[in-house]
């Protein structure tokens, strides 16, 4: 899932500055998932920016909608009276539904009210964390399903670094060291064999961009 | 909600009463609501709110954690307190058919009230010169008072409809004489005639029927009863008659039943009738009245319970050689009552060996075409509320007949099942509300109403311990499945389904944390819907704007704190109640700025108060996030404030008094 979070509220003002009728549009998607970019918080955000604008006495309008999955245009033509009517849009989404906006209305300034982090998953408690790059050449299968590329900060494919202290990183304290928890994993399967093995350079290339799948090739 | 799945309170009910929705009224402090919400389905509120036999409590699913909750009180106390209220309007008669209601017992006067609602001119015929049946005569006054049911009487015939009262079947009009008049005839003779046992000595002076001597008393025929009394039997009419003749001023009374209290079908007014001075002899039977001419003493036998019979109940047999002597100047006899097959002797109607009439058990459809039939002289004697039902049925048959439509079929309706142990284990356990009572010393000496009725204070704490069953919370399609509402409900009913979370509406406690946390919004909570608060909203606001008020405070407070009403010391603030402030978010937090408001305080239960789980926590994470929003926009997050007692009130008004006007307000017209 790819997890966003709102820009700071100051950063989202100015951005609109120039704009009187602003479509603040959630998604659906990932971004509800993560509870920062959905129906309430699009609806938080616009009753927000309403307020702040009437302070200022900048009289203007902002609407607020959320739809499905702004990364496909079907979902986005469903309300393409709303956007036309506005003189811009606000996407709550990830950068991707930012431009897929963009590529269907080329003449409406489409802004980003998130900043996009990463892919990640949920510990259940409201954090998310980084769990995927997208390289292109997954290395799980070696790995004890733990990716060095993405959870260890040195994106070390053939680990650890030897700067682990009692198994935490030194780069990120916080953080329980990649390597040591493939390590542990790989005892747990009975696996440690696989820690003889080198992993080959990654090709790189894989992941030149920007990234184009085709579901047939 | 699945369609159509219905609380067992409401399931059980005969008549189907949303006895949810008038409850949480009451709970409300709504109870103008509430007795619009029972005079719908029912023309006899007061009556059933004193002598229904509850058989909604028995399926109360509060009793699965405590007590059930109180509900037939609480309908009286809807009714008596709003005894003015017009809820149904008089009739207009938009059909031309007429229609004959032979009897004006609860089920004939049900039934005449719904086809006069729906449209027909009615008249009923009484054979006395009382209407009501018994209800009025048959039910002594310290249970049921004489003008409370006259009151609804009354109401009923308000409708347009007329009463012949002192018109008797048989003796003044005939069935065959009335389809000439009428186009459709309603049988709703009710079953009077007392049983008897089969006993040597029955004929004596001083042996009386129960029914018939609760009706003498009524009328005021009996002025004394003798020192020791025997009544007979375990129903209601047997610890009437107990009761009444503890009244009358008989020195002793003994009541004497066959089975024993587990099995007496009004074991629920033993304890009064105890407390009056009614002494009880359970496992006896009479065998032979004795005296010269006039009952002197009552052989009885004792008996011992065998195997169940046909009604569930174990089987009385005598124990040998067990029999002994009540000394009695009155015995009362009060073993059962059936339809009187004398009055239907040449009516034409189809009857069994025992005198009720073979009717259709729903439509009451007889063998005499447009003749129907029901209430107590087809199923022999039932409830008032059974009755009520069986009236309101034959209304509706009655109308299909006329109109040419199908007849209904029975259906069944889905019912909410029994909390599971995991979610009742985390009810909070609250205790029932003492019915008031007449002093014991007062009761024994008058015919005074025993019952006095909750105070509103004890009505809505009643109310406030219903569960709201099936009101719960309902995901809809916008669902991202994000599963934070699996993660955080207080009680752990959600789950993950296969496309979005599913939220079992059986367990379901409708605290409606998850809809307050659902960043899709797509949690919907039955009684309780954004767009209804917003409307609440606006309209509060509204009003206080017109005053163009120095200062507009909106308040937040939880109807299920103490007695559904605001804090103490908080005039100035225009408050709205909400089932828990745990629910608010912080969209509707921010709300009242954005519509003008200066101030909102969120008025909390205390720690250990909530009815839910820890409300007042997540009442304070939501204004925590919301004073952050608030803070951004430049009106300040300090104009929101939670507070769990009334006392900080004045300090808030007094910081929002320093802050000024909402910044949003000043010096512009507030466009709503």
């Amino acid at each position: 899932m790819i997890v966003a979070e709102m820009k700071p509220f100051e950063e989202i003002k100015e951005m609109l500055g120039g704009y009187s009728r602003v479509l603040v549009l959630g998604c659906g998607s990932c971004v509800t998932v993560c509870l920062s970019g959905g129906e309430r918080q699009s609806e938080l955000l616009a009753s927000a920016l309403r307020m702040a604008r009437k302070i200022e006495g900048n009289i203007g309008e902002i609407a607020q909608k959320t739809i499905l999955r702004q990364c496909d245009p079907e979902f986005i033509s469903q309300i393409r009276n709303e956007i036309l009517q506005c003189d811009a849009v606000l996407s709550m989404a990830c950068g991707v539904g930012v431009q897929s906006l963009v590529r269907e209305f080329r003449e409406m300034p489409v802004l980003p009210a998130m900043n996009t982090r990463f892919m990640g998953m949920t510990d259940g408690k409201g954090t998310w964390q980084e769990a995927c790059s997208g390289c292109g050449e997954c290395v799980l299968a070696m790995t004890g399903g733990i990716c060095p590329v993405t959870t260890c900060p040195k994106g070390i494919l053939n680990g650890p670094c030897g700067g682990n202290k009692d198994g935490w990183c030194e780069v990120t304290p916080e953080l329980q060291c990649a390597w040591v928890r493939i390590y542990e994993r790989l005892k747990l399967l009975n696996r440690l064999d696989d820690f003889k093995y080198t992993i080959k350079a990654k090709d790189w290339t894989k992941k030149q961009r920007p990234g184009i799948y085709r579901a047939e090739k | 909600m699945a369609a159509g799945v219905i609380p067992p309170c409401q399931a059980a009910c005969p008549i189907l009463t949303d006895v949810r929705g008038y409850v949480s009224a009451i709970a409300r402090n709504r109870p103008e609501e509430a007795i619009q919400i029972v005079r719908r389905v029912n023309p006899f509120p007061s009556v059933c709110g004193r002598i229904c036999t509850r058989q909604c409590q028995t399926r109360c699913r509060r009793g699965q954690i405590d007590e059930p909750i109180s509900i037939a009180a609480l309908k009286r106390f809807a009714a008596d307190t709003q005894g003015n209220a017009d809820i149904v309007s008089a009739a207009r008669h938009i059909y031309k058919e007429r229609i004959a209601v032979v009897g004006s017992g609860p089920s004939g006067l049900a039934a005449a009230h719904d086809l006069a609602i729906l449209g027909y001119k009615v008249t009923v015929f009484e054979a006395r010169s009382v209407l009501g049946g018994l209800l009025s005569e048959g039910i002594p006054e310290y249970r049921l008072p004489r003008d409370v049911v006259q009151e609804e009487i009354r109401r009923v015939l308000s409708l347009g409809i007329e009463a012949k009262a002192g018109q008797s079947l048989g003796r003044d009009f005939s069935v065959e004489g009335l389809m000439k008049e009428y186009q459709a005839v309603f049988i709703a003779l009710g079953s009077q005639k007392s049983l008897l046992p089969k006993c040597r000595g029955i004929g004596m002076k001083g042996i009386l029927s129960g029914v018939e001597f609760l009706k003498q008393v009524s009328r005021g025929q009996v002025s004394s009863i003798g020192s020791s009394v025997v009544v007979i039997g375990g129903g209601h009419t047997a610890i009437d008659a107990a009761r009444t003749s503890i009244r009358l001023g008989a020195g002793e009374v003994t009541l004497v039943y066959r089975r024993t209290l587990r099995e007496m079908p009004a074991r629920s007014e033993v304890m009064e009738a105890e407390k009056e001075g009614v002494k009880f002899m359970f496992l006896a039977s009479p065998v032979v009245f004795e005296g010269n001419q006039r009952i002197e003493k009552v052989r009885c036998v004792k008996m011992c319970l065998g195997e169940p019979d046909d009604s569930g109940r174990c089987r009385p047999t005598p124990v040998d050689n067990s029999e002994f002597e009540i000394d009695a100047d009155t015995i009362i006899l009060a073993i059962g009552y059936a339809p009187d097959a004398e009055t239907l002797k040449d009516s034409g109607l189809v009857l069994n060996r025992d005198g009720t009439v073979i009717a259709n058990s729903i439509t009451g459809i007889t063998n005499l075409e447009g003749v129907f039939a029901a209430g107590d002289v087809v199923s022999g004697p039932l409830s008032v509320i059974d009755a009520i039902a069986s009236g309101k049925r034959v209304a509706m048959a009655i109308h299909r007949y006329l109109r040419g439509f199908p007849q209904k079929q029975d259906e069944v309706i889905p019912v909410l099942s029994p909390l599971d142990a995991k979610t009742s284990g985390l009810i909070g356990k609250t205790s029932r509300e003492e019915m008031p009572k007449l002093p014991v010393i007062e009761r024994i000496h008058s015919f005074a109403e025993v019952e006095l009725g909750y105070t509103t204070e004890q009505a809505i704490r009643e109310a406030q311990r219903c569960l709201n069953c099936g009101s719960g919370a309902a995901v809809d399609d916008k669902c991202a499945a994000c599963l934070n509402c699996v993660r955080i409900c207080p009680y752990g009913i959600p789950e993950p389904g296969k496309e979005r979370a599913e939220i079992d509406i059986n367990q379901c406690q409708a605290c409606g944390i998850c809809a307050s946390e659902c960043p899709a919004s797509a949690i919907q909570l039955q009684l309780d819907t954004p767009e209804a608060f917003h409307a609440q909203l606006a309209d509060i606001i509204n009003v206080s704007l017109q005053g163009n008020p120095e200062m507009l405070i909106v308040g937040f407070y939880c109807l299920y704190g103490s007695m559904s009403m605001p804090p103490n010391d908080s005039e100035g603030i225009f408050w709205l109640g909400k089932p828990c402030t745990g629910r608010l978010n912080e969209f509707q937090l921010i709300a009242p700025f954005e519509y003008g408001a200066d101030g909102v305080a969120v008025h909390v239960c205390r720690d250990g108060e909530c009815r839910f789980r820890a409300g007042q926590q997540w009442a304070a994470r939501h204004v925590e996030r919301a004073r952050k929003i608030l803070d951004n926009t430049g009106i300040g997050g300090e104009r929101l404030c939670v507070f769990d007692s009334g006392e900080c009130i004045p300090d808030f008004k007094n910081r929002l008094y320093a802050f000024g006007m909402n910044p949003i307000r000043k010096g512009r017209q507030v466009n709503l």
